[in-house]
């Protein structure tokens, strides 16, 4: 909402700055989001008057002016057929810069003439105002020649933006405003002088009203204005209009909008004599009933939706646009003014299902005030008789069955300082209401009874008026306290801490912690080889995504990491280490019939190095066995055990280097690196390892209190063992055997090399194990660790690993 | 063998002249004295040798070895007393070379601020809670004072799944689920963070981005709790010369509401383009706990009062570490993240 602060000092004196009055409806919780003048300052533009006309000696379609500037009589050559002497007109001299201009405004010699300056168009000022397009700007009322043009048409004017609430539908006007600044200073506001002279006629001889549907429309409110003459507004109604944001259109149609922009009621003119016969029928529509609304849009229409008809059918939309067949043309003689209250839902939903919102909508929507109506229907017939030269008929047809009453709210005082943690003294309490118009009587049992006028209906609860008592008592009074109370458990959850183990460790091991949107393009799980039927393809599709970009919730994290590994390496990024901990959404059934399930899931990836370059050698590669040994990190930090990488095929992945990952013999995920052909289809050519678990079974296993167990009082023994083994045994067996064959005296077992090729047979590896023997109870003695590590030197031989010479 | 031993001492004698630290001397010991040296291996050898020679060798050998004791503790003397000398000059490093790379990630700058807030209000006495991203018409509007054809649903523009469904607009359904846990329990004092969803996606606004919401409901809250709370947040979230202004406001599931401004951190409050001029920036809205919303999830407004926010994650981020623009939150640009190790 636009405001501006002359019109607004119309209704209420103004001792605040526009700066200060900006703060102050902020602070009482109008925010006000900017002050701007209306327009910026057109030096060197004046008003002239014209002295006399001449024709160009050298051309048909030009004239030369003479022109009094106040100052200076001036000759300028113009070609604007709407000039004739003694008119006021803006005269841009020499110097003056023009909003549509090129650069200063120069004298020119236009065919053998010399034009001392330009007359102007209200377009060539960049003002939308209507008239010809090449009409030059006639100015009217009492303004002399010299005054600068900018201050006759008041292009200082502070114009304050305001972001209203939706609640303060009320302010959605400047008698809406002026109301509020009056509760705000204490001034009192001036109503605005209605003045009408109906003639003799009256409006039933002429007019009837039937409302089929008194509950979408309350009120339903007529006046007929007989024989205007559509035109132009005067200038000044133009120039409020465009100070609030008003296309002026002609002077029928610009009285409603002053009007509603004045006090908030919106109206509507129909073209009386456009209407078929003399009822006004307020109606739902008719199933496959069609308008062609005032934009010149053909709208379907429904029978949740209210229109104004005549016999002939719907001739507007109630409460968002009228017809065009029933609109202002320049020959509309007689107009009937509508002034009515409609049901605020069924206007929101016309309006929202027609995708077609109004000035009027807006506040229907939000709700006007029912007193308001008959003041703005006079309000619009004295203005179409004084401009447009109408004549009223009198009386009004006003269908209102059930009077709307005002609201009565009883408030405890003590609820005040309860919920605000501040004590007002009553008196303070009841000036504040009373400074708002609310009626306040005391009632019995210390209460007051606080009548709110109907233009406020969002003052329902006694906590509604409290707000309106605090926030002009000003909430900068309010102290700053602290809650007291019982002490409780504060710590997070166990759920939520294992996640914050999980980041500490990765970002510990090098890893960058991303966040992606939670919807994907559906065309990033085909780029992953899934097999058809695969759950992945049930991604839950939003009914209105913005893009195909977003158009469905991830089932899977590995999407979001492909896309950041790209967008990095299009970025020069080589070496890239991220992780993410986020949901992915599994729906039991398409459509969506119950809640998904969100499984938090962790997502990881990394290629490149671990490290950046050094000068003291080569950082190790980021390979799997550096991802598999963050994740180890990370279970060991978790308590986790029971934890085994288990070779397996998944589509996505290389289909000899990938794992899955079990948790207590569950699998959680995979592990491995990213298929080439794959990683193709992203654009990626370097080799990419990525890893998801599912956090569940992990959270529920983990046991990250960490246990203590009583240091070593005797000595270990060190043995190592080296073996050459068939390539396809794992070499976890291989440890496991150690374990076994060792039993409780084999502490751990490291396995410190790996290696083929060279003098190791074809098809064959040597693994080199550092074990360490120690007992709790004494120290070994060498006999005793040889006869172990012989035993375990046996095991290993029957599983195929013979002890390397 | 006589020659053997002249050898082994002429070798010895240069290696340990050669030597510069107590390092290498004892290197030099165990590859002449040790269990495999070089003396050792020849004495051992002894018994290889004729009758004849043995006492002549053994002697030399066994002065060799003396020799070689008495050389290393001269020597180790030696390189003990040059330890302001020479011996530094030798062992001299370049310290402006780089340091060894250490592996070390870092969290999401949301994750960091939100790791502030968390653990300003865990010490306030709040409890973390969670609700879901998808939720139900009824949680995300309904509960909360937002019946269909509101004209408040309007300031949040949402992401449906089915007519019943949809990615939750704000955290606020948190403070419904926690409180239909917990009625009539008291006191109820949570921070709820999550991920939020809104169909706008420009410079300033992203369709997914981050709230905090904060719940404290008991017998006597009040709005200068809120005010309490919230000015003491700001201050450790930014720094004790932050000021703090509530400014009267609409939600629907608040009454009274409230805007909540700080001094801008960009200027410190003397206008600039972050604040538009006002000096102010908003970061958060706020409330008294609507009666019907109290009502609906289980407690009686006229027994019980609270106060409720909801602030915005990359609003604050934004503030505190001078990002121009929401959209590399998401971006997750590695050039961006290292910034926050």
């Amino acid at each position: 909402m636009r405001i501006s602060y002359n019109w607004l000092q119309e209704y209420i004196y103004l001792e605040l700055s526009p700066e200060e009055l900006a703060a102050r409806l902020t602070m009482a919780g109008l925010e006000v989001e900017s002050v701007a003048p209306f327009r910026d300052p057109l030096p060197q533009v004046v008003v002239g008057r014209i002295i006399s006309l001449e024709p160009h000696p050298r051309s048909d379609r030009l004239t030369r002016v003479r022109v009094d500037t106040g100052t200076d009589l001036l000759t300028v050559v113009c070609g604007a057929g709407n000039v004739e002497a003694e008119k006021l007109v803006a005269v841009a001299l020499p110097g003056a810069v023009l909003p549509g201009g090129d650069g200063p405004l120069e004298v020119t010699d236009i065919l053998g003439v010399r034009s001392g300056g330009m007359l102007c168009s209200a377009t060539e000022l960049g003002l939308e105002l209507c008239g010809g397009e090449d009409d030059i700007l006639l100015l009217e009322g009492a303004v002399s020649p010299g005054e600068s043009l900018d201050k006759v048409l008041g292009f200082s004017d502070p114009i304050l933006t305001l972001d209203l609430t939706p609640n303060r539908a009320d302010c959605l006007s400047v008698l809406g405003v002026a109301l509020e600044v009056g509760a705000i200073t204490g001034e009192e506001v001036k109503l605005p002088q209605i003045v009408i002279q109906e003639c003799s006629r009256g409006i039933e001889s002429r007019v009837s009203v039937a409302v089929g549907d008194t509950r979408l429309c309350p009120r339903y409110s007529t006046r007929l204005v007989e024989g205007v003459t559509v035109g132009y507004s005067p200038l000044w109604m133009q120039v409020r209009l465009l100070k609030v944001g008003v296309r002026p259109i002609n002077n029928i149609v610009d009285i409603t909008n002053y009007v509603m922009m004045e006090l908030g009621q919106p109206l509507h003119a129909f073209d009386f004599n456009r209407l078929s016969g003399d009822e006004v029928i307020v109606r739902r529509a008719r199933l496959g009933e069609k308008l062609v609304t005032l934009d010149g849009v053909e709208r379907q229409l429904n029978p949740e939706m209210l229109v104004i008809a005549d016999r002939a059918g719907a001739t507007a939309l109630a409460g968002v646009m009228g017809g065009g067949s029933t609109g202002i043309q320049p020959d509309s003689r007689d107009i009937l003014i509508e002034a009515a209250l409609f049901d605020r839902i069924s206007v929101r939903r016309t309006a929202a299902g027609l995708g077609l919102f109004s000035e009027a909508s807006h506040r229907f929507e939000k709700g006007v005030n029912p007193e308001g109506v008959l003041a703005a229907q006079d309000r619009a017939a004295g203005l179409m008789a004084e401009i447009a030269g109408g004549q009223v008929l009198s009386g009004v047809i006003d269908v209102y069955p059930e009077p709307a009453r005002s609201r009565v709210v009883p408030i405890r005082p003590h609820r005040i300082s309860e919920i605000l943690g501040l004590e007002i003294p009553l008196e303070e309490v009841t000036a504040i209401l009373q400074r708002l118009g609310f009626g306040v009587n005391k009632a019995p049992g210390f209460k007051l009874k606080v009548e709110v006028p109907l233009r406020r209906g969002d003052v329902e609860l006694e906590e509604d008026v409290v707000e309106e008592v605090a926030r002009l008592y000003g909430y900068e009074q309010i102290p700053a306290t602290l809650p007291r109370g019982e002490l409780m458990e504060c710590r997070e959850e166990p759920e939520q801490r294992i996640q914050e183990m999980i980041k500490e460790v990765l970002t510990a091991a090098g890893f960058y912690e991303i966040i992606n949107y939670s919807f994907i393009n559906p065309i990033y799980l085909q780029r992953l080889a899934l097999p058809e039927g695969d759950y992945r393809f049930k991604a839950i599709p939003l009914e209105n995504p913005l893009s195909e970009e977003q158009a469905v919730l991830r089932t899977t994290l590995l999407p979001g990491l492909l896309k950041t590994l790209q967008h990095n390496f299009y970025h020069q990024v080589g070496d890239q280490l991220m992780f993410e901990l986020g949901a992915i959404y599994l729906a039991s059934s398409l459509p969506v019939k119950e809640a998904p399930r969100e499984r938090t899931t962790l997502g990881l990836a990394a290629t490149g190095r671990l490290l950046a370059p050094h000068w003291a050698g080569q950082s190790p590669p980021a390979d799997f066995f550096a991802v598999k040994g963050a994740l180890e990190l990370m279970f060991n930090r978790l308590g986790l055990v029971e934890v085994e990488f288990v070779a397996e095929p998944f589509p996505y992945l290389h289909p000899t280097r990938s794992a899955a990952v079990l948790i207590a013999g569950v699998k959680a995920g995979y592990l491995g690196q990213l298929n080439p052909e794959v990683a193709e289809l992203w654009d990626i050519s370097q080799e990419i390892i990525v890893a998801e678990l599912d956090l569940e079974n992990l959270i529920n296993r983990a046991d990250p209190v960490p246990r203590y167990s009583s240091l070593p009082r005797y000595p270990a023994t060190l043995r190592d063992i080296a073996v050459i083994a068939p390539r396809e045994l794992p070499a976890v067996e291989l440890e496991l055997c150690i374990r076994e064959a060792g039993g409780d005296l084999v502490e751990q077992v490291v396995l410190f090399d790996v290696y083929q090729g060279g003098q190791i047979p074809p098809g064959k590896r040597s693994l080199a194990f550092a074990i360490r023997y120690r007992s709790p109870k004494k120290t070994l003695t060498d006999e005793e660790v040889n006869r172990l590590h012989q035993q375990v030197t046996l095991a290993l031989a029957e599983k195929g690993a013979l002890l390397r010479e | 063998m006589l020659n053997q031993i002249g050898k082994l001492e002429q070798e010895v004698r240069a290696a340990i002249k050669a030597a510069d630290d107590l390092g290498q001397l004892e290197e030099i010991r165990g590859s002449y004295l040790g269990k495999k040296g070089a003396v050792t291996t020849l004495l051992r050898g002894i018994g290889r040798i004729p009758v004849e020679s043995r006492p002549q060798v053994g002697q030399q050998a066994n002065a060799l070895r003396d020799l070689i004791e008495q050389l290393l503790a001269q020597r180790a003397e030696c390189l003990k007393q040059l330890t302001t000398g020479e011996r530094w000059e030798r062992e001299r490093i370049d310290v402006t070379l780089p340091g060894r790379p250490v592996a070390l990630g870092g969290r999401h700058p949301l994750t960091l601020i939100l790791d502030e807030i968390k653990q300003i209000f865990i010490g306030l006495g709040f409890q973390v809670a969670r609700g879901p991203d998808v939720e139900s018409d009824y949680y995300n509007f309904e509960a909360l004072n937002i019946p269909r054809d509101h004209p408040a649903r309007d300031m949040q523009d949402s992401f449906y799944l089915s007519p019943q469904f949809l990615l939750r607009t704000h955290t606020s359904p948190v403070q419904i689920r926690v409180m239909e846990r917990l009625a009539p329990g008291l006191p109820v004092r949570i921070i709820a963070p999550g991920k939020v969803y809104r169909r706008d996606d420009d410079a300033t606004h992203c369709p997914m981005f981050h709230q905090v919401e904060g719940l404290a409901v008991d017998r006597g809250v009040t709005l200068a709790d809120l005010k309490g709370t919230l000015s003491l947040f700001v201050r450790e979230m930014f720094g004790s010369e932050m000021k703090v202004r509530l400014r009267p406001s609409f939600f629907p599931f608040t009454e009274p509401s409230a805007e909540v401004d700080i001094s801008c951190v960009i200027c410190g409050g003397g206008g600039c383009r972050t604040c538009g001029q006002s000096g102010w920036v908003e970061v958060l809205g706020a409330g008294m706990v609507h009666p019907r919303v109290l009502k609906i999830s289980g407690y009686d407004p006229e027994d019980v009062t609270g106060f409720a926010f909801g602030m915005g994650v990359e609003r604050l981020a934004m503030l505190k570490y001078g990002i121009d623009d929401m959209r590399h939150f998401f971006s997750n640009d590695f050039r961006f993240l290292r910034q926050f190790r």
